[in-house]
């Protein structure tokens, strides 16, 4: 659907430097026009005033025409370095008094009067820019226009355009160059907020259901105002679903603990085998039933109390070690070996007493319920700024593939058998609530598989 | 000597056989390949052949497969025929060689040159090189030559002033004893008289109309005045150029030679490949020795004997810096010529030098 390489920095780029592309050839051309115009004005003075200068030398003497033409005149044409000059001079009647007899300019000498009149020529295979000029003669021998003609190559001032029109390039190209940078710049810089705002969301927890609290350009300001207009109706949403599961829970209690009652009031004697056998598996799904409820509550608990309560500073060892006496029953199985084993420092964590409890239990009554074989053991420990609640035992552990979905609700690694796995769901939402997590260490040749429940240490006791 | 006597003779009658009719070569000289000739390159030269052949030589040092082909000219011939063949669109010789610059500026002007820089070519002065297509290679004072053994020390001429108060002074001992170009014949002769007018006018007027009461002898060519001198019938050369005078001086101590002292004009001998010829390559190469420091070189110590670096030759009499006191003046090889090349200007500054000179007598 969407294109990968339309980046709004590579659009706006794109189109500025379009723009400024457009704005330097527009420019080029401009300067270009314009350093022709000043080259050809330039040397057009010395053209004209070479002109000027021959004419100065035009007399009548006894009756004929005498041409003197200064060396100054060529001497100003040679300011144009290497350009060669033509030139023709002709009397009132037209004949050619001296120069090149055959440029003659597509102009009608009789009508040029003073001039001076600039044109340009093609002559001997060169292109040429010639001047007429012409200056009144009155003589009673011949009175009339005399002219002079003359044309210069154009290679100095061609140099001279090219000249102007390249500095003018160099400009350009450079003050395009600033521009395309300088916006490249402003966009990133003015982008930066958007970058922001994506890492803030994908480093969001994915529980984490509070409004946005990042500050934004205006621009971006409904954006951010309809994710959490977004975000907070799904937490509406969610919170229902969630009191709608406690109320459930709760209302399915009372008549589960009814029915356990009723059931433990079935006088067995009189049943059948068959029947003893049914009654049996009754009972088991009504405890099942029963724990699971629970479950549901002490989920519903643990949310609803990381909503409201007020955390507190605890010794982790001391509500471990009243989790382990809840979790472990009396009629445990005398074949298994349980310990707990405290550490000799003080174990301080910041949580609520009531859900860290209810989430060591959870991970102990786990391993006891699938892990569990002949040993059991949970370990309070603290390392590098956290305490760690270990709980180990001799079973074949969950394989690492499934580490990651077993925290996630109702979801076991050994499906389909009875347990709807809320446990590691409510102990690793506990954890993650009190800024640490659950993590599993595989089974070894020393150490059996481990739940860890990681929390970090209340600051006061790390410093 | 009797070769250039000689030589002198057979120019002399030529010009006097009305010598436009058909072009005149002075000399022709082929300089054969020192191996195996693998080239041949011609060159058209308005410069005299002794003062060409040790460059020449030293060149086929460098380059023993290359064979020269010299044709010397007048001036004036070799620019009509190189005018005509550009006009023509033929080839004619691969590199022209001339002291008239003026016409090289015309021929270049006209379209008649093909450009050529290189390594080399960066080092020649701006006055020396225009469009890259006419280099002057050589440095040569128009000098004043008398004859040591018949000019008494006092009536030496040191500058343009000293030889118009002394033709006044003493018209009678230097009546038919002065000689300088005939600028008629010739091209270089115009060049000098072209530019003796323009840097001093006056100096310059004043010293034609001596000469004119003076009788002067006019000639064809430097080589011409400065045979009359050393067979005595003149005492006194004008506007001579500084390499042929010297060369003369060195065979003839009698000969003496003055760098005026007012001004002197420099002239830079010009080269220019035509546009169309047979071997532009050779033609370049030549031209990048003759401007090289080796070629420079042998050009000081035995062809042209003057140099813009180096002092005056031994000899000489002359202002001490040339170029640093602004004595100096070098025609610049540019546009500016093209005025002298004029038609109009031509004939008529041609025609006011002839009427002030009385035909000579002969």
């Amino acid at each position: 659907m969407y294109r990968r390489d339309s980046s709004l920095f590579s659009r706006l780029v794109l189109r500025v430097a379009l723009v400024l592309a457009a704005g330097a050839a527009i420019l080029m051309s401009g300067a270009w026009f314009y350093a022709r115009a000043a080259a050809d004005d330039a040397y057009d003075r010395l053209l004209l005033g070479a002109a000027i200068q021959m004419m100065e030398g035009l007399a009548v003497e006894e009756g004929a025409f005498a041409v003197n033409l200064p060396s100054s005149a060529f001497e100003l044409l040679g300011l144009a370095g290497r350009d060669r000059i033509f030139y023709r001079v002709t009397d009132p009647s037209g004949r050619t008094l001296t120069g090149y007899e055959d440029l003659a300019p597509d102009v009608d000498l009789t009508k040029v009067g003073p001039g001076p009149v600039f044109l340009n020529l093609r002559y001997r295979g060169e292109p040429l820019r010639v001047v007429v000029a012409g200056r009144a003669i009155s003589d009673p021998a011949m009175s009339g226009w005399a002219h002079v003609v003359v044309a210069q190559t154009t290679q100095a001032r061609q140099a001279l355009a090219s000249e102007l029109t390249t500095r003018a390039l160099v400009m350009v190209v450079i003050m395009s160059g600033l521009a395309l940078i300088g916006t490249a710049l402003a966009v990133r810089y003015s982008l930066r907020p958007v970058a922001v705002l994506g890492e803030t969301l994908a480093s969001r927890d994915p529980q984490d259901l509070t409004p946005l609290a990042v500050t934004v350009p205006r621009e971006l300001s409904p954006f951010v105002a309809s994710i959490n207009h977004f975000v907070r109706r799904l937490d509406e949403r969610v919170k229902l679903l969630q009191r709608f599961i406690a109320d459930s829970a709760h209302q399915i209690r009372t008549p589960l603990t009814a029915l356990s009652a009723q059931v433990s009031l079935i006088n067995e004697d009189n049943l059948s085998d068959s029947d003893r056998r049914h009654l049996e598996r009754v009972r088991n799904r009504a405890g099942e039933l029963a724990r699971f409820t629970n479950q549901l509550l002490n989920h519903a608990m643990v949310i609803h109390r990381f909503d409201s309560a007020q955390l507190l500073p605890l010794d982790l060892t001391r509500v471990a070690r009243k989790a382990f006496r809840a979790a472990v029953p009396i009629t445990i199985d005398p074949d298994i070996v349980v310990s707990f084993e405290a550490p000799d420092e003080d174990v301080t964590v910041l949580g609520d007493e009531l859900s860290l409890r209810e989430a060591i239990i959870n991970v102990i009554d786990n391993s006891l319920r699938h892990g569990t074989v002949s040993r059991l053991e949970v370990r309070v420990a603290r390392s590098e700024g956290f305490g760690f609640v270990e709980v180990e035992d001799d079973g074949p552990g969950i394989p690492p593939n499934d580490w990651s979905h077993v925290t996630q609700r109702f979801v076991t690694s050994k499906s389909g058998e009875g347990s709807a796995g809320l446990g590691f769901a409510i102990a690793s939402e506990v954890a993650a609530a009190l800024g640490g997590a659950l993590t599993f260490r595989e089974k070894t040749e020393d150490h059996g598989f481990t739940v860890l429940l990681k929390l970090p240490l209340h600051r006061e006791d790390k410093l | 000597m009797r070769k250039m006597a000689l030589r002198a003779i057979v120019a002399f009658l030529a010009v006097l056989a009305a010598y436009p009719a058909a072009a005149l070569e002075g000399e022709r000289a082929l300089f054969p390949a020192k191996q195996e000739e693998k080239a041949r390159l011609i060159i058209h030269a308005a410069t005299d052949l002794e003062a060409m052949r040790p460059l020449i030589l030293d060149f086929q040092e460098a380059a023993p497969d290359i064979a020269i082909e010299f044709t010397d000219y007048v001036t004036n011939d070799l620019f009509r025929e190189a005018e005509e063949a550009c006009r023509e669109g033929r080839a004619d010789g691969d590199l022209l060689l001339s002291s008239s610059v003026d016409q090289l500026v015309k021929l270049a002007n006209d379209g008649c040159a093909s450009p050529h820089s290189s390594f080399v070519t960066q080092s020649v002065p701006d006055w020396a090189n225009w469009r890259e297509e006419v280099y002057g290679f050589t440095f040569e004072p128009a000098v004043i030559v008398y004859d040591g053994a018949r000019v008494p020390p006092e009536d030496v001429p040191r500058s343009h002033e000293d030889l118009s108060d002394l033709l006044r002074r003493k018209p009678e001992v230097y009546r038919g004893r002065i000689g300088t170009y005939d600028i008629n014949a010739s091209g270089i002769g115009y060049l000098l008289a072209f530019h003796d007018a323009r840097q001093a006018p006056t100096v310059y007027g004043r010293l034609l109309e001596s000469f004119s009461r003076a009788e002067a002898v006019t000639r064809c060519c430097n080589n011409e005045v400065l045979g009359e001198i050393a067979s005595g019938k003149i005492r006194i050369a004008y506007n001579i150029l500084g390499s042929y005078a010297y060369a003369a001086y060195r065979h003839n101590p009698d000969l003496r030679i003055v760098v005026p002292r007012d001004y002197a004009l420099i002239l830079s001998r010009g080269a220019l490949i035509p546009a169309k010829t047979a071997r532009p390559d050779l033609a370049a190469r030549f031209l990048d020795y003759l401007l090289s420091g080796r070629g420079q070189r042998v050009a000081r110590e035995k062809a042209f004997f003057f140099s813009e670096k180096s002092p005056l030759p031994p000899g000489v009499d002359g202002p001490p810096a040339l170029m640093e006191s602004g004595i100096g003046r070098p025609i610049r090889i540019g546009p500016a010529l093209l005025a002298a090349q004029d038609r109009a200007q031509r004939e008529r500054f041609i025609a006011s030098w002839t009427s002030l000179f009385v035909k000579p007598v002969r």
